[in-house]
């Protein structure tokens, strides 16, 4: 009889081509079946609405004369300026939205895979670790940025249209940088937050709850906290108060809590990079070990 | 059908006892022991002099009332019937000698049960943490028995509802997020007879503290026309029964396809 | 005499998917096996005889009552489902014993069946473990155990051998075996005939919803017979095996694939070729590479039966 020379299972040992767009097939199918699930399509458009109500002010803040009736009392609400901007990438009713889609769209990223053990399947691809994550943070990074950067880097051209010059441009410059670098954030954390939440079960329904119930609980928490110690810092404990205070920082506006911006944007930063070794031990706690 | 009911309750009670999302969630309940820990921490380093039954009614019981309650009965509830089909494990329910409408009936049973331990245990526990001295009364004990009343009455409540969803759609848990934290939060803001149309609207009834707006979260409990306290326990409960029947009904008769 | 089971003009469908139509049929005691194709309507057909679908059209009953909506006859019943799915956090006892439980057995009988199952099956030395942490061959055993723990009248197994191996396909073999030998009612669907002729001789042809033949095996084994099978070999010496093999008179056709060095053979009698293909490769040096059959699947046979 002969001896066995070789057992157990293999990764892929071929070369990895360097294809920067390896994640793209997984993102691309991500996306597709999110369109393609009840009702995702309807909630996607109503998504907008915000930005379409924002885009109304634009027009209506340029042409203050003929819309005077209107104006009456609300030039503060009509004044376009880095404010407008932060106010509608922190609007609570745009991260119910985001939360909404992806729990729909996104909750059952990495669930789904976990459930029907298809991850062992990615990884017999020429596929690394980094590919497979980025190609289901891609289906986030699509929604929640087309919702967040798209939206507000296409009201910023509006305003440079409708107002005609570039007085606005001229009188803030970094405008631009910091719808930039708000939206990136907000992009960055809902990815982050929602690829945990799918990480820590199988079950699409517990990680709805899971998504939903953080949120919430972070909001009452602050609330709770506030009511005890009187503290601005109670901010830190919730989800939205964080990012409406790193958006304040980066536009440049007074921060609607009283401490310094930058606290909040350590909290998102770790949160985030936690986020992300979790996902990944996660990710190997299922993958064939070579 | 009650021994039948009764079968259902006993295995499934004996699954979620098990179950390592019940000990998540037992884990969740527990942050307001936490923060019972922390407050009474706090009073005793000479903080915070406000009479400790006023702080549990206007702080934890916010926890309780506006979070925990409807995240557990949210989750339990919506997941009663998806569970057995996307889990694929109805065929061993449906192959068994027990009726649909016990089914559903012994499942809720069940979810009532482990979510109510969850809920009272965590109750009476944050409770005597920060109430829990020289001035502690025995009406306080009755106090937070009441407590617990009501908020088993909002549980029972809402925990129908969602098992209703449940036996209705295939998805439940998205118009379920929707109603418990879309709607039941908008709607008391409203004035007249809006209001009655939650189930919120029917707890703050019940709690005192909600009926006389006044202190720190006097903004939850704005413009509240409450109900009478005997119609407001009658509507809770033919809330449960209503839409518990109704779910059991749907069930018996409605197919429901495993997906793949 | 009344059949045990009996469908009436059964039909069912999917929205506008054909699941099952118009199935008549009678099962008596013994192994009844339903052949046919994924998607033939086997699964359809059973899950309407446990009362998980309603049949649209005409009833299903067993023991002579009908079966949706009537829980009683499920004390008489044990079903197999084919999906692999349990309530994965109990262990393989909790999971029998509570099931058991929910046919109003007390606690320590629910116990007692169940051992008695999992020591059939031969589970008892991993009853406490957990059945997320099962074999395949463990997972598909414990699913007929609990189908059979409450010692049912009929036995209804959806593909109880998928997947498993060779020896695990062995012991349940035997264990469906010793059911028929207690006077048992059995139906088992597969989608392989060596299983199923390992089983029973009493087969149902299940193809596009519909039952095409009924008979022993024997009978169905004449219908495939006749169904001409294509063998393909690949060898570099393929014209000259196509040579020797020439005047065999169950020879129907022969095709040359020059540029694969290969020969395909078309024969309505499958043994008497391949015996003499090992008579050639004993007595000559033909070297072989490949033998395959491009339409030796049930399938073909199907379609061969309804005439396409």
């Amino acid at each position: 009889m002969t001896s066995i020379r070789e057992k157990g299972y293999h990764h892929w040992e071929g070369q990895f081509l360097d294809n920067p767009r390896t994640f793209w097939p997984i993102s691309r199918t991500g996306i597709k079946l999110a369109f393609g699930r009840k009702h995702f399509k309807l909630g996607y458009t109503f998504s907008f609405l915000p930005a379409m109500i924002y885009a109304v002010i634009i027009y209506i803040s340029e042409r203050l004369e003929d819309f005077k009736f209107i104006a009456q009392g609300g030039d503060k609400l009509l004044q376009v300026n880095p404010d407008f901007f932060k106010s509608y990438l922190t609007l609570d009713l745009l991260y119910f939205a985001i939360l909404i889609l992806m729990s729909i769209g996104g909750a059952g990223l990495l669930a789904d895979d976990f459930r029907h053990k298809a991850v062992q399947l990615y990884f017999a691809r020429p596929l690394t670790k980094a590919d497979y994550l980025l190609g289901k943070a891609g289906v986030i990074i699509f929604f929640t940025g087309t919702l967040t950067l798209v939206p507000a880097v296409l009201l910023y051209i509006l305003k440079l249209l409708f107002a005609g010059s570039f007085a606005f441009f001229l009188d803030y410059p970094w405008l631009i940088l910091s719808i930039l670098a708000c939206s990136l954030l907000i992009v960055l954390f809902f990815t982050a937050f929602i690829l945990l939440a799918s990480s820590l079960s199988n079950n699409r329904n517990y990680v709805i709850s899971i998504i939903f119930g953080v949120y919430f609980f972070s909001e009452i928490l602050r609330g709770i906290s506030f009511a005890i110690f009187r503290s601005p810092l109670s901010a830190l404990f919730s989800i939205s108060a964080n990012l409406k205070q790193v958006a304040a920082g980066f536009f440049q506006v007074k921060p609607p809590y009283n401490y310094p911006w930058y606290l909040s944007f350590l909290l998102v930063s770790l949160f985030c990079f936690l986020a992300y070794l979790i996902v990944k031990h996660k990710v190997r706690g299922v993958e064939v070990i070579k | 059908m009650t021994t039948e009911i009764k079968r259902v309750f006993s295995f499934y009670f004996f699954l979620k006892k098990k179950s390592s999302r019940t000990k998540i969630f037992f884990l969740l309940s527990s942050a307001a022991i936490l923060l019972a820990l922390v407050i009474r921490a706090y009073r005793l380093a000479g903080h915070w002099a406000e009479n400790s039954q006023i702080i549990f009614q206007n702080i934890l019981m916010v926890f309780f009332l506006q979070f925990l309650i409807i995240i557990l009965a949210l989750f339990y509830g919506t997941s009663i019937v998806p569970e057995e089909m996307e889990g694929k494990t109805w065929p061993y329910l449906s192959s068994r000698p027990v009726s649909k409408a016990a089914i559903i009936i012994g499942k809720y049973l069940s979810s009532l049960a482990v979510t109510s331990i969850m809920l009272v245990s965590s109750l009476l526990l944050s409770y005597f943490i920060l109430n829990l001295d020289r001035d502690f009364q025995l009406k306080d004990i009755w106090t937070v028995v009441s407590y617990s009343l009501v908020l088993l009455l909002g549980l029972a409540a809402y925990l129908s509802f969602f098992t209703f969803l449940s036996t209705w759609l295939a998805k439940p848990i998205l118009l379920g997020l929707a109603f418990g934290f879309g709607w039941e939060n908008v709607i008391q803001y409203f004035p007249g007879t809006t209001q009655k149309l939650s189930i919120v609207h029917y707890l703050k009834s019940l709690l005192p503290q909600y009926a006389s707006a006044s202190g720190r979260l006097s903004f939850l409990f704005i413009r509240l026309e409450p109900t009478r306290d005997w119609l407001a326990v009658l509507i809770l409960l033919l809330i449960t029964v209503v839409f518990l029947g109704l779910a059991a009904l749907l069930f018996s008769y409605k197919e429901y396809l495993i997906q793949d | 005499m009344t059949a045990i089971i009996e469908a009436r003009n059964l039909s069912r469908w999917y929205g506008n998917v054909l699941g099952i139509s118009e199935i008549n049929l009678e099962i008596n005691p013994g192994i009844t096996a339903l052949l046919g194709p994924n998607g033939a309507g086997k699964s359809t057909f059973m899950k309407i005889l446990t009362g998980q679908l309603k049949a649209n059209i005409g009833e299903a009953r067993i023991f002579g009552e009908k079966v949706w909506n009537n829980r009683r006859i499920f004390s008489r019943l044990g079903f197999c489902p084919e999906d692999d799915a349990f309530y994965e956090d109990l262990s393989g006892l909790e999971f029998l014993s509570g099931l058991l439980s929910l046919y109003g057995f007390s606690q320590a009988e629910s116990r007692q069946k169940a051992s008695q199952a999992l020591d059939l099956v031969e589970l008892a030395d991993v009853a406490d473990r957990q059945v997320r942490s099962y074999s395949r061959g463990m997972r598909q055993r414990i699913k007929i155990a609990q189908a059979i723990a409450h010692d049912p009248e009929v036995l209804i197994l959806d593909e109880p051998l998928s997947g498993l191996d060779p020896l695990s396909k062995r012991r349940i073999i035997k264990l469906i075996k010793e059911f028929k030998n207690a006077g048992k009612t059995i139906v088992i669907s597969s989608h392989i005939l060596p299983e199923v002729e390992a089983l029973t001789s009493e087969i149902v042809l299940i193809h596009q919803g519909k039952i095409i033949a009924r008979g022993d095996i024997y009978f169905i084994r004449d219908l495939i017979d006749t169904h001409p099978h294509m063998i393909r070999i690949k060898s570099a010496q393929y014209r000259q095996l196509a040579t020797t093999m020439a005047g065999e008179d169950y020879l129907l056709k022969m095709a040359f694939e020059p540029e694969d060095q290969a020969v395909v053979f078309e024969t309505h009698d499958r043994d008497r070729f391949f015996n003499r293909l090992n008579e050639l490769l004993l007595s000559s040096p033909l070297a072989i590479d490949e033998i395959t059959s491009p339409d030796d699947n049930l399938q073909a046979v199907f379609d061969y039966l309804v005439g396409k």
